[in-house]
Parts: structure tokens; C-alpha cells; sequence
């Protein structure tokens, strides 16, 4: 029998290229496919450009609430899903600040079937009065609902310590503006935006045997070709930053806590930069604050930090739970790794962790169809080229040291952010204040949007 | 009639085999190329924790990423991360799982890393890290359970559903106190009964030949001698009804009531298992159900969401859950009664249209879960530790197909009743303010 064995050494990985895919024009639309062989389960998404973005000033909330109201279907009274059930299928809405995108996970062998019982309910939705007021009602409980884990609410109140018009509001439009939608607003929404623009198909899965052409005029119809709008910057909050932000829930023994940070748009980023920067400060499992906070202090089960990008501007998050009495102390340990960072870099090892995560990784990362059917999605919404993914790995794969000590130069400053707390104010007003971030307001959550 | 996605002769391609050491070997093809997807499961899980040391198991699964003989406290997390792998590793009343999904080059470090830890944990334990693990594993406990609105349902339904003293009583997590109170000699003790190849299946789905991955899966494991000896599981034996109705009321604050309801049904793997299966989504899964029709939908008293499923345990009765959350204004009073009394119609009958409603989602939800390597190997880890079987895996929704609507409305008739029923309660402590701001 053999002995247990060294460490071995990996020999080379096989070079990855990003699936190629097939693009076709049917109409007024795109389709944009991808085939996996052996993937019986496919991905449809319809992306069109009308996200939260598009909400006018007096109805924000409305492409969220168009898009939870198409689930009641060309007949209303909820008729949508479970006929989509019966298929075996999967259907998927969302408006994302740019985006509205809709679509089916569906078997292959029901492909057809499931696109068109889709395309009629995106293109020729009932949005009976009762059915839109019932949704409406439903978000804005929902709201509540959600916001009563700490997590969750802390990440809806970034917007509004960050941005002010339309931002500054949840997507959703709740808790307050969502409740001036009118169904009328939603059928006129619908009919200028939805139910008119052709959009982009994404299709990914195993394609043999699949029509794309057929689902392409079943989706597309006789609709028009429509660009995403010219992205306008938005203005910041009104106040000082930084600030802290802390939200009363009496009793937790946790607390909720984000550090959040204006950052440039995805089409002015340096995305590797940004993302490889952000990825050794706190977004692997071995980033410098999951390090700190988790494994050596024990204040957590986890931090993160990421940033969320638009076509108009961006955010860079830090987000973390920690026990109650670690709030301050936590919040201290994490400017102490942001500032770390900026004075002394990377080192040469977190760098090739980052540049061979991101480039060697990628079979790992696309390796089935609903992340390439999100690959393809993002491609859509930021009108990002064929070839991205490949260019991203070449980005990646030319980073430095001094990129990484650079980004977090450019893309980080205390001075500049906003931290979000969500906890027991009384056991947090007095030694949030003392660790001299900033100012902090303490604020009563069902007050924050009035 | 047969299920909707054939397996495509994928079935026909898995490939098992026992080391001599008691390692069970499953190896499957890939969908997508150059990936390599490593899943382990132990036959170890919070069923064999004793009285005193529950969240045992959980907190030793934190323990295995914390360094063994040849890897530091942390590297395991490194050396994956830094191939763009992801990793993590779970805990559940009958199994402990770790899983790593690397570039197909770096399979053999994945084997590697896992072998190491399997043979030489003990050398990398230390006070040290156990007393930090211990600490995120309570914060883990104040996320998921006691900062979280409901959070604490689970350990109260298995309070409720199995008898003081019986493994299923306590959740993988455990109490506080008895995180507290874990210790060296025992994490040392623990590894040495239940950390042994012979309580292993590793599956490994990649593009890479079978014969290959066996002689990888020899060169690693093949060294690691079974254990010398074998504990018992403390038994899990049950027979027969909740001996209810039996329920529990919390008042704290909750966004609105919320109303947990369980129900004993027969193991996971047996035919009434399934048969409970399909009635649970029949009554609550998806916008087709009935508990969505007629509680969300028509009557406005629920939140929307799935409300019905079925915690599957292998070694004992497995639980149905009927979880509702309450509409603004509602109260949990009428909210509990309206879902009883929808529970109840299931007994009086299901239409063939419910039925395959029923089938297609529970295929659905079958198939997006192996349509990831990741997910894939893990299926076929627990078809083969706990059905010997790993083919289960591609063929589980053929099961569904043989079951009739009566058999599904007669085992619903049998099951979903008073004496065989949990019920545990949650109200706002507001509850008349935030029902008078409602009206």
C-alpha cells in the first residue's frame, strides 16, 4: 500500500476560452446563445433597458411592481406561474437599476412551450386593477417583512446615505413611494417600456434540436429596437460623510454593519483593478478583514465586500454581522485594514491569488447554465463586447502589486463613506461615537424613507 | 410515463469503487469541460451527538478547514481560492459533506488537502483554534437563529416532533451551552470515531477518465487505514404519531405571526416518503399550490412564498413542514385555522392536473440541483451513503411517476392530523397596535 502522500505540484492548466456563442437578429431583437451539450436544463432571459432607472420621479417603484404584476399573466388572477409549473418551468422576473429582465429555466424538451407561454405574458399581460393592488400590497409588506433581518435592511439603506433622487428610494419604491403607483401607471409603464421594446434574448443550454429562430419571433413579435439610455451621473446625498447611520432595533444581539463608498460607474472602472483589490481586502474567504474579524478576533461567522456597478455610477461595500458588544471594535479593525491596504499594497501572494483566481478559475465560475446565462446578461446591460470575459482574463492576468495598492488608493477613502449600522442603539450610540468615524445619527428604521 | 429529461444513458456511465481501506469511490462525468467537482461525505452528522455536547459535529466540520499534519490554518481555504475553486462544507442530522470545485489540473490538490485532513486532523488541532472556531460558530448561531425574526423555529419543531433524549430532538447548530463547553480531548476523540475512510464515499464528477481518478483516489487515500473501531449510532427508532396536537407560543419581535406547523412522515428514501413528498407540493410549493391559491391569492392572509417540504431524514421519521407568515393585520389565530383547514383537504381528494403540477416541480427543483458539477457530485455522494446507490442520482424522479393520486390523498388523510401534528407559534409583541394601524 502506498504512504501518504506530499503536497503534489499542478502541472500547467489548459487555457480557457469563454464558450463561443452564436448571435442572430430576428426582428427588432438580438438572440444571443450559448450551447452546452448535455445541458438539459436551459436558461432563457429576455433583457430589456428599463430598470428602476426608468421609474419616473413620481412613480418610483413602477418597473418593480410591472414586473411582479406580469406572474398574474394574460388572464390575471395569477395565472402565469402555475402554468409554467406544469412545464417544469422556472419563471424569472427582476428589474435591476438598469435592467428588466424576464425569462424561463426550463427543460430543453420544453422549450418552446415555456417561451411562448413567457413571450405572451411579457408582451400581453392582463395587469388587472385587483391583481396589480394585491402585488403592490405584497411588496410593501414585504418590504417590512425582509427589513426585519438586520442584514437586509442595512443593505436597503445605503442608497439613501449615498445618492440622492432616485437611489435614494429602494428599488422596489418601497416602503412609502410605492404606495402612489396606481395600476394605471403600471399599464402605462408597461405599454411604453415592456410590452414595445424588442430586447435581447439570452439562450443557453443544450441547443440541439432547439429553434432559435422560431423562439426568436415568438419573443420578438413585431417589436422595436430600443438602446439603453446615455447614463446621466447621479448627485450625492445631502450631509457630510463620513457618517454613521445607525438603525434602533432594541435587543439584537448582533448587529447588522456596512461601510459603503461612492465608486465610478462599470463602464469607467478598471474592473480587474477594482475587483482584484476588492477580492484581498474582503471579498475570498482569506481576504485581510474575513482574516481579522473571523478567524483571529471571532467577531463574526463572515465578512464581504464587493462592489455593485451600473451604468451610471457604482458602490463599493464592505458588509459584515458581528456580535453586539465587537460593533466599534469591528468597525476600528476594518478602517485599520482599509488603511493598511492603502499605505502598503498587496503582497506578491495575494496577488497571484487574484490573478490566477480569476483566470484559472473560470471553468470553475461558468460552469453551468445559469452563471453563463448571467455572463451573457451582464454583456447585454453594459453593452460590454463579444469577447469580455477573455479580455477580463488578459486584464487579470497583466495585473500588478502596485494595480491592486493603486485601486484601493483610487477606489477607497474613509473620509468619503458612509457606515451603516443596524443594532441595539443603546449599547451602540456611545461606543459607535467614541470611535471617532464620524457623526452618528441614530434613526428609527420605520422613519428612514418618510 | 417517465420523467420529463432523460438521463441520457448518463446513468450507465458512473463508475464505483470500494478501496481497500472501505473508501467508496463514485466517479460521473461533467457537463461542462476542464472542471473537476470533490464531494466527501462522512457518515457522521448531529444525530450522533450525545446530551451535552449538541452542535458537536458542526463545530468540528469548522475545525477540519483549521489545519491538519501538512496544511496550516488557513491554507485549505488558500490554496482553493486561489485557483478560482470554490469550496465549503455543511452539516445535517445524518451526514457531515465538504466539497471543493477546482480547475481539472488541480484535482489532485483538492484530493490532497482532503486526504490530509482525513489522517492527520489531530495534529493540527490546538486550544487556540478551537476557541476561535467556537466563537464563529455562536456568531453563526446569533445570524442564522437568535438575531433573525423566526429564527429559532427549527429548534423549537424538533423540540416538539421527537422526544427528549433522541438524536432528532436538537439542531445541527446546538445550544450555547454546550458550545461552551467543548473541549480538546474531545474534538481528538471525535475525529478518531467517526473521521475514518471506511465512513467516506468521495465522488469525484470531471471530464477525466474513471481509471484515472481511481488510481488518484488510491495514491491520496489509499494509505489512510480504516478505523479500528466502530461507534454505534444512538438509536433513532420511532414509531407512530407526534401524540399531538403539541405546540409551543413565542411572543417576540416578529414582523407579523407566523405560524410552524410539522408533521411525522415515514424515513427519506421510502415510498412514503415520496408519497408525502408530492403532497407537500401539491398544499404548498409553488404559486400553483393550494395553500398559494387559496391564502395568498384569494383570501390575502399570507405572505407569498412556498409554504410546505419536507425535512428528509434517512435514519428516522422525517418531518412535513406547513410554515405560513401572516398579511398585515391578520391575525395568527385565523391564519392557523385557514391553514388547517386547507391541510385538511388534501384527505378528500387530488386531481390528476395537481398531481403532475406536483411531479413537474419536484423534477424541476431535482434537475437544477445536479445541473452543477457541484451539485451533481453531491447528489450522488448521498445516493451512495444513503441508498448504496449513487445511479439514484439521474433516476430519483421516476420515483414520483408511480404514485397515484390516491395514494398521495390517503397518506395525507393519515398523516395531516391533530394527534400527529406540531404547532409552534409566533406573535408580535405588538400585536393589537400593529393590527389597529392595519385597519
Amino acid at each position: 500500500m502506498s504512504q501518504l502522500q506530499p503536497r503534489p505540484v499542478l502541472g500547467a492548466p489548459k487555457p480557457y476560452t469563454f464558450p463561443e456563442h452564436t448571435r442572430l437578429t430576428v426582428g427588432g431583437g438580438d438572440i444571443v446563445a450559448i450551447d452546452v451539450p448535455g445541458q438539459k436544463y436551459a436558461s432563457i432571459r429576455l433583457v430589456q433597458p428599463f430598470g428602476g432607472l426608468s421609474d419616473p420621479a413620481d412613480r418610483k417603484g413602477v418597473a418593480m411592481l410591472t414586473a411582479e404584476s406580469l406572474e398574474d399573466g394574460v388572464q390575471g388572477d395569477n395565472s402565469l406561474a402555475p402554468a409554467l409549473e406544469r412545464h417544469g418551468a422556472d419563471w424569472i422576473c427582476y428589474a435591476t437599476w438598469d435592467g428588466f429582465v424576464t425569462g424561463v429555466d426550463a427543460p430543453t424538451t420544453r422549450i418552446s412551450d415555456a417561451t411562448a407561454l413567457f413571450a405572451e405574458a411579457v408582451r400581453g399581460p392582463a395587469l388587472r386593477d385587483e391583481d396589480v393592488l394585491r402585488r403592490r400590497e405584497q411588496l410593501l409588506e414585504g418590504f417590512w417583512l425582509e427589513a426585519s433581518r438586520p442584514g437586509r435592511l442595512a443593505m436597503r439603506a445605503i442608497g439613501s446615505q449615498l445618492f440622492s433622487g432616485r437611489y435614494a428610494t429602494p428599488i422596489s419604491g418601497a416602503p412609502v413611494a410605492l404606495q402612489g403607483v396606481e395600476p394605471e401607471m403600471v399599464r402605462e409603464f408597461h405599454a411604453g417600456t415592456v410590452a414595445a421594446a424588442a430586447g435581447t434574448l439570452v439562450v443557453v443550454g443544450d441547443l440541439s434540436g432547439v429553434d432559435l429562430e422560431g423562439l426568436g419571433r415568438t419573443v420578438f413579435g413585431d417589436t422595436a429596437r430600443t438602446a439603453f439610455p446615455e447614463p446621466v451621473a447621479p448627485a450625492p446625498a445631502a450631509g457630510d460623510l463620513p457618517r454613521v447611520l445607525l438603525l434602533d432595533r432594541p435587543g439584537s444581539v448582533q448587529s447588522a454593519l456596512i461601510l459603503a463608498q461612492r465608486a465610478p460607474s462599470r463602464a469607467e472602472i478598471d474592473l480587474p483593478r477594482a475587483e482584484g483589490m476588492s477580492e484581498v481586502l474582503g471579498g475570498m474567504f482569506t481576504s485581510r478583514l474575513n482574516q481579522k474579524l473571523r478567524e483571529e478576533l471571532g467577531y463574526t461567522y463572515g465578512v464581504g465586500s464587493r462592489f455593485d456597478l451600473r451604468r451610471d455610477s457604482g458602490v463599493f461595500l464592505v458588509s459584515t454581522q458581528v456580535d453586539t458588544p465587537t460593533t466599534a471594535p469591528s468597525l476600528t479593525a476594518a478602517l485599520e485594514e482599509i488603511r493598511r491596504f492603502k499605505a502598503d499594497g498587496a503582497t506578491e501572494g495575494e496577488l497571484a491569488a487574484v490573478r490566477q483566481a480569476n483566470t484559472v478559475g473560470l471553468p470553475v465560475t461558468y460552469s453551468n447554465a445559469r452563471s453563463l446565462a448571467h455572463a451573457l446578461v451582464e454583456m447585454v446591460v453594459h453593452d460590454l463586447p463579444a469577447d469580455h470575459v477573455d479580455r477580463l482574463r488578459a486584464g487579470y492576468e497583466a495585473l500588478t502589486a502596485e494595480d491592486l495598492r493603486s485601486a484601493a488608493e483610487d477606489y477607497l477613502d474613509p473620509a468619503e463613506m458612509a457606515v451603516i449600522a443596524v443594532g441595539d442603539a443603546a449599547s451602540l450610540k456611545d461606543p459607535l461615537s467614541e470611535a471617532g468615524f464620524g457623526q452618528v445619527d441614530v434613526r428609527d428604521p420605520e422613519n428612514l424613507w418618510n | 410515463m417517465h420523467a420529463q429529461v432523460a438521463s441520457n444513458g448518463a446513468a450507465a456511465r458512473i463508475v464505483q469503487h470500494t478501496l481497500d481501506n472501505g473508501l467508496r469511490l463514485v466517479t460521473a462525468p461533467a457537463a461542462t469541460g476542464q472542471v473537476a467537482a470533490v464531494n466527501l461525505w462522512y457518515g457522521v452528522g448531529s444525530r450522533h451527538e450525545v446530551p451535552g455536547k449538541t452542535g458537536f459535529a458542526h463545530l468540528f466540520e469548522h475545525l477540519m478547514f483549521q489545519g491538519s499534519g501538512g496544511v496550516a490554518k488557513g491554507e485549505h481555504f488558500d490554496a482553493i481560492e486561489r485557483l478560482g475553486g470554490e469550496m465549503n462544507a455543511s452539516t445535517s442530522t445524518d451526514r457531515t459533506n465538504y466539497f471543493e470545485t477546482v480547475p481539472e489540473h488541480a484535482l489532485d490538490l483538492a484530493l490532497w488537502l482532503e486526504a490530509d485532513r482525513l489522517a492527520t486532523l489531530r495534529e493540527g488541532m490546538s486550544q487556540e483554534v478551537l476557541d476561535n472556531q467556537r466563537d464563529v460558530v455562536k456568531n453563526e448561531r446569533r445570524q442564522r437563529y437568535d438575531n433573525a425574526p423566526y429564527g429559532t423555529a427549527l429548534e423549537r419543531i424538533l423540540r416538539l416532533g421527537y422526544p427528549e433524549g433522541h438524536p432528532y430532538h436538537h439542531p445541527t447548530i446546538g445550544s450555547m451551552a454546550d458550545l461552551d463547553a467543548a473541549d480538546l480531548d474531545y474534538v481528538l476523540s471525535f475525529h478518531r470515531l467517526h473521521y475514518g475512510p471506511d465512513n467516506l464515499v468521495l465522488t469525484v464528477v470531471s471530464d477525466l477518465d474513471p481509471a484515472d481518478v481511481r488510481e488518484r483516489a488510491e495514491r491520496y487515500f489509499g494509505a489512510i487505514p480504516a478505523r479500528t473501531e466502530v461507534p454505534t449510532a444512538p438509536d433513532a427508532a420511532l414509531q407512530g404519531p407526534i401524540g399531538g396536537p403539541v405546540r409551543e407560543t413565542v411572543v417576540e419581535a416578529v414582523p407579523a405571526a407566523g405560524v410552524f406547523q410539522g408533521y411525522r412522515v415515514d424515513p427519506y428514501g421510502e415510498r412514503g416518503f415520496d408519497a408525502m413528498h408530492l403532497a407537500s407540493a401539491v398544499l404548498g410549493q409553488g404559486q400553483g399550490s393550494r395553500l398559494y391559491r387559496r391564502l395568498v391569492i384569494e383570501r390575502e392572509l399570507a405572505a407569498p412564498g412556498d409554504s410546505a417540504d419536507i425535512i428528509p431524514f434517512r435514519y428516522t421519521p422525517s418531518l412535513m413542514l406547513v410554515n405560513t407568515i401572516a398579511r398585515e393585520g391578520v391575525g395568527g389565530d385565523e391564519l392557523e385555522q385557514a391553514v388547517l383547514e386547507e391541510t385538511a383537504t388534501l384527505a378528500e381528494g387530488i386531481t390528476e392536473e395537481e398531481l403532475d403540477r406536483a411531479r413537474a416541480i419536484l423534477e424541476r427543483d431535482h434537475l437544477q440541483a445536479i445541473s452543477t458539477p457541484s451539485g451533481l457530485a453531491d447528489e450522488l455522494g448521498a445516493c451512495t451513503q444513503l441508498f448504496g446507490d449513487p445511479s439514484l442520482a439521474y433516476t430519483w424522479p421516476d420515483r414520483w411517476t408511480g404514485i397515484t393520486a390516491e395514494e398521495v390523498a390517503e397518506a395525507a388523510g393519515r398523516l395531516l392530523v391533530a394527534e400527529n401534528r406540531l404547532t409552534v407559534r409566533f406573535d408580535p409583541e405588538n400585536a393589537e397596535q400593529s393590527a389597529e394601524t392595519a385597519a
